[in-house]
């Protein structure tokens, strides 16, 4: 039924649209659609036992139509992986000759292996990785069922580890490259090695070579890190290459005859064919689309902007009885089948989460501890005998956490984890408090600061589909632990996140005694609500504040606003209070003040801001009109500095305030960055944590919120460009037809033929606008960065630990760090996490950047700048 | 895949009944939607719990992020009725939300998402006869979070019922009672007009002058045909 679903082949988009109220209802399926059905669906309740009457179906269904068969082969085979030595099998199967049948020419299972490498080919032209090392794994199944030759599949797998050799090759190729000849020679290894042992050694080694360039790459993408030492440990985390490298080591060296122990070969027993191997044909892995100028500021050619590829380490979480060691051959296998169907059912999480927990049945018997209550006895295999849920545990989460980005967004594994433990949530449960506490631990022995965060944002989207129910007790005995320490800020920050989820109240009551403490710094004294500072009728301006409020409540015009805001401010200028800023004043006093009208909800503030935005440009202006829209820096910083004063018990509005003040256009993105370097960390904090300037996760997202803001603006317009260039060139190839049909030309047509559309050029001229605030905003960063990380005697307020916590043997000595040590950790963190996410941004201004930020310490000797060179070097490229 | 699985991001039989634009357009605006409608909402679910858990969806990076959140309200009481619209400002959010937030807890119930085909004014109402939501208005069951309290709820409850009561008060209907949430980047007002070019120009070209005037248009127009 499902299969028609995304109108595949064209033909049944118009059905599917006119069905599309009444999902449930039978759709009428074609004969070829049935047929096609069976073949995806085989397996479902027992692949082996199957077999014989879907062979039988096949053969007998009329009229033979070998592509639609060999369709289904490739739509089972590249979304279903876990099914691929069954679909081996059944084609073996279709090898064989029925009785009486004197028919001559090819078997039904070589006329769809045909026409299944053309599927083949049309995956890895358009560089469909994913596609094109299934349908390896599937290649090498039937090598070892001699259906295709070990000549040819050796070919096929040298032809991607000819990829590792290309001058410049990225990383993303390079490891998917090696993936498919890698994986592929771990499948069809015992054949492929008998067949010629020069030939596997030669691949490995090949990999082997690649991998060993990534070392400092890998180092920036650890998710556990020392910060002063760049070695790598392999302790906690796997890096995918090195996991894969290892697997076929220890394949290699006793010739594969390990393989039968990693996963079923169901066709190896059968008897041999009198047929001649299929010989693939040769291939080329066709180059990278080359995308000149992909970023230019000039050019706005390209939609799309390379996310930075980085090796992929997968943090471990149980011991190697629980869950396979993924370096070990059967445990590379079960990662792998695993991380696949995370990928591919990324569409339908419920779905995703049964077939994890069935995926037992795709291995071999054994593998995992058989399901409490399961009637089958089965002898534990050495070795073995894993635990399925604490498995699957580790590879979702794995998947969550690589750095410097998942591949899918944090809600699609935090959903599959919450359906996870609907559908079993007796054996999935406990598996869940493992983690956690796996995870909690590991903050204190360097757990990466974006690690960090996305776990307590998991934590508490967890806990927020669960009842909040965590047993925040066993936590208690680290309140001793000093303020900013990692598992102290984890706590706050998970309860923070749980808040905005829940409220106040609610959360407070989960929590032990000791953690409820205003002394405990664990959870905010009051309520997440404003705090507007002219309220009280004892400070400072009340009354000023409450005569623009009624003019707000009265819906007095903005212009009338503005009249009055004149009148302030010669009130103010003429007082007797001396030392007052009378603009940074009046500026405060009416932006808390419309915040107050709009305090409510969104929505309300929302409403507030679009009723007042003339008004809002006056105030970012500094008042005067002429200037410009883009208002003055010091205007935009007080607007800002009111804003998150207005909402200081309040982090979460903060953010959202300054999100859209960036989209009304009052604020720049550069404006936020600066600001939040400046003031972000007095903002919103409990008063013990201020100190020194320093990032913290908070301050982070204020940061990528920004940054993704003057991101995003430049991929719209860039999108806007192309498809105007494109609706220009439609244009100009008209006229051109048109000329030559009527030999008569028209000079002004020729003319307009070099000439952009007036539309064009406004597009242009914003996309230029756009990347320029791009380069200012990224700039303004990492200038952020370094006054914070290796402050110059002129900065306000440095944290002297920036360069103790990056010294040799001080990670040793952590315990008796404090807060401001910590703090300076943390922002190393996020200075780390900037470079490797932004990556494909700083490139395009790499030059730039590092004379504007890095030349100043050129000759000096000073670790701080030294590792923040580093860093930016290897992130953009720089350092092999 | 598809071919194995059904994607959850695939438009339910859910629908505004009292839409008037035929099935294929309607289609053709899910298609493109940037909207969904939430329900199974608390009475006491806020804008904020509603933003912080659909922001998780939003691509600030690819031009996206919450455009805005109308809450459903009571006709009469002008108080929350259990269900919101979320808008984005591209369609993909939308889809990502449909897939890895709907049929998950928010303040502790299950909520549902669809795709819809865009606010329109009015819409923020409940149309049960009393005000409310259709579905509260037969509904059996004792249900807290939606309007079942009484003597029995508890205490935490009627200090947020007291609250949520309060919030929507000014909710005012007509045009213009909802905010935008702010559109795309637009070039600073006072930028110069470009110098036209010296050809006489046809009747399909624009010039910077115009150009906003035509996105307003076509803006209009777009809602004009969700109508």
């Amino acid at each position: 039924m499902s299969y028609e679903r995304r109108g595949h082949g064209g033909g049944n988009r118009r059905r599917y649209r006119d069905d599309y109220d009444d999902r449930r209802r039978e759709v009428q399926e074609s004969p070829e659609e049935r047929i096609r059905n069976v073949i995806i669906k085989f397996g479902e309740v027992d692949a082996v036992e199957e077999i014989p009457r879907l062979e039988k179906q096949i053969r007998e269904h009329e009229p033979l139509n070998v592509s639609n068969l060999s369709e289904a082969f490739r739509i089972g085979v590249t979304e279903q992986p876990y099914k691929i030595p069954y679909y081996a099998t059944l084609l073996r199967v279709l090898y064989e000759r029925p009785e009486g049948d004197t028919t001559e020419g090819a078997p039904l299972g070589r006329l769809i292996l045909e026409d299944f490498w053309k599927g083949f080919q049309a995956y890895l032209d358009k560089l469909a990785w994913r596609e094109t090392r299934l349908c390896i794994h599937f290649f090498a199944h039937l090598t070892t069922a001699k259906l295709i030759s070990a000549d040819s599949m050796t070919a096929l797998l040298q032809s991607f580890t000819a990829v590792l050799d290309e001058f410049g090759v990225s990383h993303g190729r390079a490891k998917r490259a090696a993936l498919c000849a890698g994986e592929g020679l771990i499948i069809g290894g015992p054949t492929l090695k008998s067949h010629s042992s020069a030939s596997a050694d030669e691949i490995i080694a090949a990999i082997q070579a690649y991998n060993d360039t990534t070392a400092t790459q890998q180092w920036l993408v650890s998710p556990t890190t020392k910060m002063s030492s760049t070695t790598v440990s392999n302790e906690n985390a796997h890096e995918l290459l090195d996991t894969l490298l290892s697997a076929l080591s220890t394949l290699n060296e006793n010739d594969f005859a390990d393989t039968d122990n990693c996963f079923p070969r169901p066709y190896v027993n059968f008897v041999d064919l009198e047929v001649e191997a299929y010989n693939l044909p040769s291939v080329l892995v066709p180059p990278e689309i080359i995308e000149l100028d992909s970023l230019s500021p000039d050019s706005g050619e390209d939609t799309q902007v390379k996310k930075e590829e980085w090796p992929e380490f997968y943090l471990r979480l149980f011991p190697n009885d629980i869950s396979p060691d993924p370096s070990s051959p059967a445990g590379y296998i079960v990662r792998t089948a695993l991380l696949d169907i995370i990928e591919i059912f990324e569409v339908n999480r419920k779905e995703c989460a049964r077939l994890l927990l069935e995926y037992p049945k795709w291995n071999l018997p054994g593998t995992f501890k058989p399901k409490p209550g399961a009637t089958v006895e089965l002898e534990p295999v050495a070795g073995k005998d894993w635990q399925l849920e604490s498995t699957i545990f580790e590879t979702v989460l794995g998947a969550y956490f690589l750095l410097p980005e998942a591949q899918q967004k944090s809600i699609y594994y935090i959903g599959l984890i919450t359906e996870l433990c609907k559908l079993s949530p007796s054996t999935v449960g406990p598996a869940v408090g493992k983690s956690i506490r796996k995870l909690y631990g590991s903050l204190s022995e360097g757990l990466d600061v974006e690690v960090a965060r996305r776990f307590a944002e998991w934590f508490a989207v967890h806990m927020s589909n669960f009842g909040f129910q965590w047993v925040w007790k066993e936590w208690v005995p680290d309140l001793a632990l000093t303020v900013q320490h990692p598992r102290r800020a984890f706590m706050r920050r998970a309860i923070e996140f749980e808040i905005r989820l829940s409220y106040h109240d609610r959360i407070l009551k989960t929590l032990p005694e000791p953690m409820q403490t205003p002394e405990a710094y664990t959870i905010a004294e009051q309520a997440p609500g404003p705090a507007f500072e002219y309220d009280d009728p004892s400070k400072p301006h009340h009354d000023a504040a409450q005569s623009i409020l009624n003019l707000f409540r009265g819906r007095a015009k903005a212009e009338d606003v503005v009249t009055h805001l004149d009148t302030l401010r010669s009130t103010l200028e003429s007082s007797e209070d001396v030392g007052l800023n009378v603009d940074a004043t009046v500026r405060s006093i009416t932006v808390q003040s419309l915040l107050n009208i709009g305090s409510r909800s969104f929505s309300h503030l929302l409403n507030a801001i679009e009723r007042y935005l003339p008004l809002l440009r006056h105030l970012a202006s500094g008042g005067v009109s002429s200037t410009g829209g883009n208002g003055i820096p010091e205007a935009k910083a007080d607007i800002l500095t009111a804003a998150a004063a207005f909402w200081k018990y309040n982090r979460q509005m903060v953010g959202i305030v300054f999100d859209k003040l960036m989209q009304y256009q009052i604020v720049d993105p550069t404006d936020v960055v600066g600001w939040t370097f400046l003031n972000g960390a007095v903002i919103g904090q409990l008063s013990e944590l201020a100190g020194p300037m320093n990032l913290s996760a908070f301050e982070w997202d204020l940061l990528k919120g920004a940054l993704d803001k003057a991101n995003g603006r430049v991929m719209i317009a860039r999108r806007k460009v192309t498809v105007l260039r494109k609706e220009d060139d439609d244009n100009r190839a008209r006229v051109k037809a048109s000329e030559n049909e009527s030999m008569e030309v028209d000079t002004d047509a020729k003319q307009e033929a070099t000439v952009d559309s007036p539309a064009l050029t406004t597009a242009l001229k914003a996309f230029s606008s756009l990347t320029r605030e791009q380069k200012a905003a990224l700039s303004r960063t990492l200038e952020g960065f370094i006054s914070s990380l290796a402050p110059s005697a002129s900065d306000a307020n440095p944290n002297p630990h920036t360069r103790t916590v990056i010294a040799d043997g001080a990670w040793e000595n952590r315990d008796t760090w404090g807060r401001d040590e910590w703090n300076a950790w943390e922002t190393w963190g996020w200075y780390r996490q900037f470079c490797r996410v932004y990556s494909p941004y700083l490139r395009t201004y790499s030059t730039t950047l590092y004379t504007v930020s890095f030349s100043r310490f050129d000759g000096a000797s000073n670790p701080a700048a030294e590792l923040l060179k580093k860093i930016w070097n290897i992130a953009i490229g720089q350092e092999a | 895949m598809a071919h194995v699985v059904t994607p959850l991001d695939q438009p339910s039989n859910y629908k505004d009944s009292q839409t008037r634009v035929d099935r294929q357009k309607q289609n053709e605006l899910l298609s493109k939607s940037t909207t969904l409608y939430v329900g199974n909402l608390s009475f006491y679910t806020t804008e904020e719990q509603i933003y912080e858990l659909f922001t998780k969806c939003a691509s600030p990076d690819d031009g996206g992020g919450i455009k805005r959140i109308i809450m459903g309200l009571d006709r009469n009481t002008r108080t929350p009725c259990g269900f919101c619209f979320v808008e984005y400002y591209t369609h993909t959010e939308a889809l990502a939300s449909m897939r890895y937030v709907s049929g998950t807890k928010l303040d502790e119930r299950i909520i549902r998402c669809d795709l819809d085909l865009g606010y329109k004014e009015g819409r923020q109402f409940g149309r049960g006869k009393s005000g409310g939501q259709v579905r509260d208005e037969h509904r059996q069951d004792y249900d807290p979070g939606r309007g079942g309290w009484g003597a029995q709820a508890q205490r935490l409850e009627i200090e947020r019922r007291r609250e949520v009561e309060e919030r929507y008060a000014d909710a005012q209907d007509g045009p213009g009672a909802v905010a935008g949430g702010g559109g795309d980047w637009k070039e600073a007002e006072t930028a110069a007009p470009e110098s036209k070019l010296k050809r006489e120009r046809s009747p399909d070209d624009e010039g910077d002058n115009t150009r906003l005037g035509q996105r307003a248009r076509i803006d209009e127009d777009l809602e004009g045909e969700r109508m």
